[in-house]
């Protein structure tokens, strides 16, 4: 499957999701902020993405994730549910789609959904079916 | 003290688990799936749990992509009527961590929305010591 059929049917299910019009759907579209979803739209995101694609994406543990090839101690990359000057750096490096102005120290991890753009749907699609 | 507060269509949670088998399963206990069922409008009644558990999660500033399952935080209801937090594996070592003692929990509906607010903090004796 190539990436533009990939992009394709990953804004299928954000456009069924989020019922919104395909013309507002890009690449750079930043879920919460440009196409108005909510967390529970997220997990509906996720659902017809498993199905479309026939894959599993992982619910939990992005921060571990984040950290995973680096041996980094969570300790290191987040205090007190924020990031610390090397999490943000880490960050910024695995979401290379979000603008880096975004990722900062001190930026909440709960709150690293809202900087979801379509980009990161299809990213976290192209590694669940390299894993196939 | 930390507050959590989440408010949710009870429209949306019906869509979704329509559309998506695997949504009860996901989110809610076996306990919650038969408590829901139970009721008239069981869709009222799991939009208010997901707002609870939605409301958990702001609460202690950590979510589902953080690894917390929605299934570890279970609301069950007391035989008063009472709605309680029961933690699961996860959000009980996460409770540790931040000395969380215990949560308490309000709920409320209505047809289209169903609203949840969600303390958290270390408990405080009553006035006989307890």
């Amino acid at each position: 499957m190539d990436d533009k059929e990939i992009y394709e049917k990953v804004k299928e299910a954000i456009v069924e999701a989020l019922g919104v019009d395909e013309s507002e759907v890009k690449p750079t579209s930043v879920l919460f902020d440009d196409l108005g979803a909510e967390s529970l739209d997220l997990l509906d995101i996720v659902f017809r993405l498993e199905k479309a694609f026939d894959i599993k994406i992982p619910r939990g543990g992005i921060q571990q994730d984040i950290l995973a090839a680096e041996g980094i101690s969570e300790q290191e990359v987040i205090v007190d549910g924020a990031l610390t000057e090397l999490g943000a750096q880490k960050l910024r490096e695995r979401m290379t789609e979000v603008n880096p102005e975004k990722i900062k120290a001190g930026f909440r991890i709960d709150d690293i959904p809202t900087l979801f753009t379509v980009q990161t749907f299809v990213n976290i699609v192209k590694q669940q079916l390299a894993k196939k | 003290m930390a507050l959590g507060t989440d408010i949710t269509e009870v429209d949306r949670i019906r869509r979704i688990a329509q559309e998506h088998p695997q949504f009860l399963t996901t989110v809610f206990t076996p306990a919650e799936i038969a408590y829901c069922q139970s009721k008239k409008n069981p869709y009222q009644h799991f939009a208010a749990r997901f707002a609870a558990k939605e409301s958990v999660m702001k609460a202690i500033g950590k979510g589902w992509l953080q690894g917390i399952a929605w299934t570890d935080i279970e609301v069950v209801t007391l035989p008063s009527g009472k709605p309680e937090i029961r933690p699961g594996t996860t959000l009980a070592v996460e409770m540790r961590a931040q000395g969380i003692a215990g949560f308490e929990v309000s709920l409320s509906h209505c047809r289209e929305y169903a609203i949840a607010v969600v303390s958290a903090g270390v408990a405080v004796p009553d006035k006989k010591g307890r």
